[in-house]
C-alpha cells in the first residue's frame, strides 16, 4: 500500500502525458485530492483507533482535528503564550497533539462514565460546545467565524532546525524540487507536500499499528468484544479506554496539524464541525470498521469519487459536457435540459452518491472493504494474498 | 467529501426581544414584565422544540433506534409545507383561509412523510434490527445525507438557493400572526402563541395515541418487553412500521411549524439544526419518555430565551451563548443523570 502511494504521483504525471490523459484526468484522483486522502485518512484512522477498536463511537472527534489545526496556526502566528513565533512546525505539531491528548483526557474522563448511544451524544455535545466557542472567540482572528490564516512563512515538515532535511509544504508556498537526486524528475510543490505529509502519516500509522498489536491493544479489543468480562479478568477498563481515547485524540490532532500546514488556514466549519467527524465516520465504514488501514482505503475511495464528480481537475461532468453531442445535452428531461441536470445532479454532488454507497455498505458490507477482504482471505491481505495467488499460478 | 456548502449552520441568533421595546422601558426595566416576556418566549420555543423532538423519542422508546434522519425529514416537511402554501395562498387570500391552508399542508405533509417513514422502516431498518445500535445510527445518518443532497439538487434545479431561508412561504404568514398580543402586561408575539397552540395539539394527540388507542397500548407494552408482547400474539413488527412512520411524520409537522418562524425558516441547514436540538431535548428528557420530552422541551426553550435575552440586552456579549448553554445542559445532564429526567436506566446503554 505504501509503495502504491509512493509511486502514484509519478504514474499520474506520466499518464497525463499519454493519449489517455482525458480519461485519467476524469477517473483518477488528482494529486491535490491525494493530499486530502493523506490527512483525512490519518484523521479517519485516529477515529477508527478508538471507535473501531474499543467500540465507543467518538462522535465529537472533530474537536481533536480542530485543536491540532488551530494550535499549529496560532503557534505559527505567535499567538500561543510561551511559544515564540518562529518555532519549527514539527515542534508545534507535537505540542498541539499533546494538548489535544489532554483535551481527550478531560472529555473522556466524563464521557466514559457512559456507554453506547449516550457516549456518542456526549462527545458530540462537547465538540459542539467547542465549535460554538471557537466560532465566537475574537482572539483567534478578527473574524472568528471565518477562522485564522498563517501569516508568516511556509511550515516545514522534517527535522527541526536542519534546513536540508525539511520540506516546506503548501499548495502555493511549498517547495518544489527540480531534478530529484539527479534522476531528471521534477516535483511540483503539491507533490512535495504530498510526500512530506505522507511521511508523517506513515509514521503515525506505524505508531498506531504498534499500539494495537501490543498487549494494550489486545485489551482495547477485549473491551469492544465484552467489556464486563475484561473488567472481571482484572483490567481497569476505564483507564484503558481513557488512554486509548487520549492516543486517538493525539493522532487526530496530528492530522489536523498537517492539514493546517498544507492549507495554511483553519475555519471552524472545516475543522471543529460535526460534519468533519461524519467524513471520518463514512470513510471508516466504507474502508473497514476496526481495521487500522481500512479508513485510508475508505478515504481513497470517497476522495476518488469526489474527484470524479468535481470539476476542479476534470471530472465526469466535464467529460460528459465535452463528449456528449449537443443534441443530447439540449434534450428535454421533464422540462429540464440534460445539461442543466448534469450541472446540478452530477457536478460536485459527491455527498449524494457517497450517502447511497454508505447506506449500501452499512446494509450489505458492514465490515467495509478491508474487513470483508480479510474475512475472505482469512487473514491480513499482506500475509494471505500470496498463498491465494500461488494457488492460481499452479 | 467537501464541507463547503453544508457547513456553517447552527441557528442564527436573531434578536427575539424587540430592541425598541427594551429601550422604551429604559433603565428601569420592570423585572416582572421582563420575566414574563422571557418566560412566554421560552414556552413558545419549547413548543417548537417539543414538536421536533417528540417523534424522535417515540421511535427510540419502542424500537431503540436513534433516527439520525429525523432532522432531514423535518427539513423536507418545511419545504413541502412551504410548497403547498406558496401554491394555494395568493395575495388576496384571507387570514382564515391561509390558516386553513396551513392545516391542510400540515395534514398532507404528515400523511406523505408517515408513508415514507414506514417504507424506510420496511426496506432499510428491518434488516438490521439484530445488529448493534451503532449500525442503525450509521444507516439513518446515511439516509439523512441522501435526503439532504436530493433536496439540494431539486431546489437548485428549481432555481431556489438551498442554504438561505426560502422566503416565498415565509411571506405567506398572515399579518395577524406577525403582530403582538398584550398578555399579562407584555407584548408577546402571536406566532409564539400559535406555536404553543399547535405544540399543545401535537402533545395531546400523541398522548391520546399512546394511551387511548390499541396501537398505543402495543407501543407502550413493546417498549417494556418486546418478546412478551409477541408471545401474547401481537404483531410487533407492524407496530414498529407504524411508529417508524409516525415519528418522521411528527418531525415533518415540526418542520411545517418552523416554516413561518423567522429564526428557522425553510432551509437545507434545518436538517442538522433540528437534529441537534431534538437530540438535546430528547436526551435531557430521557430517551423514550414522552413526559420527559415535554418537560425537557420547556427547560431548553426557557434556557434558550433567557440566554438570548442576556445577549440582546448586552449583559453578555458572546453571540454563541444560547447554543453553548443548551449543549452544556446536555453535558451536565449526561454527567448527573445519564438516563435523563424521566428515562429508564437500561434504555440506550449497550
Amino acid at each position: 500500500m505504501i509503495v502504491g502511494f509512493l509511486l502514484y504521483p509519478l504514474g499520474y504525471e506520466a499518464l497525463l502525458a499519454t493519449p489517455a490523459a482525458p480519461l485519467a484526468e476524469t477517473f483518477l484522483p488528482a494529486i491535490t485530492f491525494m493530499v486530502v486522502v493523506l490527512y483525512m485518512g490519518l484523521f479517519a484512522m485516529s477515529f477508527d483507533f478508538v471507535s473501531g477498536y474499543t467500540g465507543y463511537l467518538s462522535f465529537g472527534h472533530a474537536a481533536f482535528f480542530g485543536t491540532g489545526g488551530y494550535f499549529v496556526v496560532l503557534a505559527a502566528n505567535g499567538q500561543v503564550p510561551g511559544i515564540p513565533g518562529g518555532t519549527p512546525f514539527m515542534i508545534t505539531l507535537l505540542l498541539g497533539a499533546v494538548v489535544a491528548g489532554l483535551l481527550a483526557l478531560v472529555i473522556g474522563s466524563v464521557s466514559f462514565r457512559l456507554t453506547g448511544v449516550y457516549f456518542a451524544m456526549i462527545t458530540l455535545g462537547f465538540a459542539q460546545v467547542i465549535y460554538e466557542l471557537i466560532r465566537s472567540w475574537g482572539y483567534v482572528s478578527t473574524n472568528p467565524t471565518e477562522g485564522a490564516t498563517v501569516s508568516g512563512d511556509a511550515l516545514a515538515i522534517g527535522v527541526p532546525f536542519v534546513d536540508a532535511l525539511s520540506l516546506d509544504v503548501g499548495r502555493l508556498t511549498g517547495e518544489s524540487v527540480e531534478n530529484l537526486l539527479g534522476l531528471g524528475i521534477d516535483l511540483s510543490a503539491t507533490v512535495v507536500s504530498y510526500y512530506a505529509l505522507g511521511i508523517v502519516v506513515v509514521v503515525c500509522y506505524f505508531a498506531m499499528q504498534r499500539i494495537i498489536h501490543s498487549p494494550f491493544g489486545r485489551v482495547m479489543i477485549a473491551i469492544r468484544e465484552n467489556e464486563e468480562r475484561a473488567r472481571a479478568v482484572g483490567y481497569a477498563t476505564y483507564r484503558f479506554k481513557l488512554a486509548a481515547f487520549a492516543i486517538s485524540g493525539f493522532f487526530g490532532a496530528v492530522a489536523g496539524g498537517i492539514f493546517a500546514a498544507y492549507s495554511r488556514s483553519v475555519a471552524p466549519d472545516g475543522t471543529f464541525y460535526f460534519l468533519v467527524t461524519a467524513d471520518a465516520l463514512i470513510t471508516t465504514i466504507v474502508g473497514g470498521f476496526g481495521t487500522l488501514a481500512g479508513p485510508v482505503y475508505g478515504t481513497l475511495f470517497t476522495q476518488g469519487l469526489e474527484d470524479v464528480l468535481s470539476t476542479e481537475s476534470g471530472g465526469i461532468a466535464t467529460l460528459l459536457r465535452e463528449e456528449l453531442p449537443a443534441s443530447v445535452l439540449e434534450a428535454d428531461l421533464f422540462g429540464i435540459s440534460v445539461e442543466l441536470f448534469v450541472n446540478t445532479a452530477v457536478d460536485g454532488r459527491a455527498p449524494l452518491y457517497l450517502g447511497i454507497i454508505f447506506v449500501l455498505f452499512v446494509l450489505f458490507v458492514p465490515n467495509g472493504i478491508l474487513g470483508t477482504l480479510r474475512d475472505r482471505l482469512g487473514g491480513t491481505v499482506g500475509k494471505r494474498l500470496p498463498d491465494h495467488l500461488r494457488r492460481y499460478l499452479r | 467529501m467537501s464541507l463547503g456548502p453544508l457547513a456553517g449552520t447552527a441557528a442564527q441568533v436573531a434578536p427575539l426581544v424587540d430592541p425598541g421595546a427594551l429601550l422604551a422601558t429604559g433603565g428601569a426595566v420592570d423585572g416582572l414584565q421582563t420575566a414574563t416576556r422571557v418566560l412566554a418566549e421560552g414556552i413558545g420555543k419549547g413548543a417548537v422544540y417539543f414538536t421536533i423532538a417528540v417523534g424522535l423519542t417515540l421511535v427510540f422508546g419502542l424500537m431503540g433506534v436513534l433516527n439520525f434522519a429525523h432532522g432531514a425529514i423535518a427539513m423536507v416537511g418545511a419545504y413541502l409545507g412551504g410548497l403547498v402554501l406558496v401554491l394555494l395562498v395568493g395575495a388576496n387570500t384571507g387570514t382564515v383561509a391561509t390558516i386553513l391552508v396551513f392545516f391542510v399542508a400540515l395534514a398532507l405533509v404528515f400523511a406523505v412523510t408517515t408513508a415514507a417513514g414506514s417504507a424506510m422502516e420496511v426496506t432499510l431498518i428491518r434488516p438490521i434490527y439484530d445488529r448493534t445500535p451503532t449500525y442503525q445510527i450509521l444507516l439513518t445518518f446515511g439516509v439523512s445525507l441522501i435526503i439532504e443532497e436530493v433536496a439540494r439538487i431539486v431546489l437548485t434545479l428549481r432555481g431556489i438557493q438551498p442554504n438561505p431561508q426560502w422566503q416565498a412561504p415565509m411571506g405567506t404568514a398572515p399579518d395577524v400572526l406577525l403582530g403582538r398580543t398584550e398578555l399579562l402586561g407584555v407584548g408577546v408575539r402571536r406566532l409564539y402563541l400559535f406555536e404553543v397552540a399547535i405544540g399543545a395539539v401535537v402533545a395531546v394527540a400523541v398522548w391520546a395515541f399512546l394511551t387511548k388507542t390499541l396501537y398505543g397500548l402495543y407501543i407502550r407494552a413493546g417498549s417494556e418487553d418486546t418478546e412478551m408482547v409477541q408471545a401474547l400474539g401481537v404483531d410487533v413488527r407492524q407496530a414498529f412500521t407504524v411508529v417508524f412512520g409516525v415519528g418522521p411524520g411528527l418531525a415533518a409537522v415540526g418542520g411545517v411549524l418552523l416554516m413561518w418562524d423567522p429564526i428557522w425558516g425553510p432551509s437545507v441547514l434545518l436538517s442538522i439544526d433540528v437534529l441537534l436540538y431534538a437530540f438535546v431535548v430528547v436526551i435531557i428528557g430521557g430517551l423514550g419518555s414522552f413526559t420527559g420530552t415535554l418537560v425537557a422541551a420547556g427547560i431548553v426553550g426557557i434556557a434558550d430565551s433567557v440566554t438570548t435575552w442576556l445577549f440582546t440586552t448586552g449583559i453578555v456579549t458572546f453571540p454563541g451563548l444560547s447554543e453553548v448553554t443548551i449543549f452544556l445542559l446536555l453535558v451536565v445532564m449526561l454527567i448527573l443523570r445519564p438516563q435523563g429526567l424521566y428515562g429508564v436506566e437500561e434504555v440506550g446503554g449497550h
